[in-house]
């Protein structure tokens, strides 16, 4: 399969699925898709601790998939696109590998038909 | 994770299953169709359960090899296989994209027959896998099959801005 290039590092994608197999962590990534928000804002609507909020946010952010802001008090987490771009298009280039090779498969399939039906008139 | 999900591919071809069998099995037909973009060359293909298929795809000067074992051949309908990328003699290795991917994948291909068209159905699940191996798998069909839900609209606006921004 031919690869294709990432901008991030490919080690890295492991750990990527690593932070993206966990439910919660999947869903602080949709409400940081709403928007950058602090440690206590993500920890509302779960029946998680802020503790262990800041567990899941040191996985995602050492996976590149989201940033930190360090100037500021609240320190806000913001969405990193990148990693997330890669992970999905890791499986994308599997997929397409297959439905390339299918659309040629559709084309000798046709031929190989006419060969057939070509063959039977012949007959 | 207590279950290990399966990648699921389908497609319809407008061809009978014996003729999509033919394609699948016959190394001058799969040469032609299999690897896109690539000049592919069967170097082996013994159908029966047991047997390999070995295949190089050629890109430029770049090389890509894949090992095949047959482990059911049931023809027109059912093709099941352990499917993994290899170096030039024919090792398994694991991928040098994503070192946890799984080495060996069981690949499992049935064809039904509807109206004198094909549908096909290929599957794949990690075979004797590494807990890292299986947690990488299931990290990214999860991830990227179900487990997103409104999240998936998510990932493709940030592709879109992604492109966007080059």
């Amino acid at each position: 399969m031919e690869l294709i290039s990432y901008k991030i590092k490919p080690q890295n994608l492991d750990a990527v699925f690593a932070a993206l197999a966990d439910p919660t962590r999947r869903e602080i990534l949709s409400r940081l898709a709403t928007g950058e928000a602090s440690v206590n804002e993500i920890a509302a609507p779960f029946d998680i601790s802020q503790p262990a909020v800041s567990k899941h946010l040191k996985v995602l952010e050492r996976a590149g998939l989201i940033v930190r802001d360090i100037d500021k008090q609240r320190r806000p987490a913001r969405l990193k696109a990148d990693a997330m771009a890669a992970a999905v298009s890791w499986l994308e280039q599997f997929r397409g590998f297959w439905q390339s090779s299918f659309d040629q498969l559709d084309g000798l399939l046709e031929e190989l038909k006419r060969a057939e039906a070509k063959g039977r008139e012949n007959e | 994770m207590n279950e290990v999900p399966t990648y699921v591919l389908e497609r319809t071809f407008n061809a009978p299953p014996e003729l999509v069998w033919r394609t699948w099995t016959e190394p001058e037909l799969l040469g032609r169709w299999y690897g896109p973009g690539a000049e592919t060359v069967v170097h082996r293909l013994d159908l029966k359960p047991g047997g390999l298929w070995l295949l190089e795809m050629r890109w430029g000067d770049k090389s890509n090899y894949q090992r095949v074992e047959y482990l059911e051949v049931t023809p027109p309908e059912r093709l099941v296989w352990l499917h993994s990328v290899t170096d030039a003699a024919w090792n398994v290795i694991s991928n040098p994209m994503m070192p946890d991917w799984p080495r060996v994948l069981l690949t499992t291909v049935t064809l039904g027959d509807e109206n004198g068209q094909t549908k096909m159905r290929l599957t794949w699940v990690p075979h004797e896998a590494s807990e890292a191996e299986i947690a990488c798998f299931s990290a990214a069909i999860d991830g990227m099959d179900k487990g997103w839900g409104s999240g998936m609209k998510l990932l493709e606006q940030l592709l879109a801005e992604l492109q966007a921004s080059g």
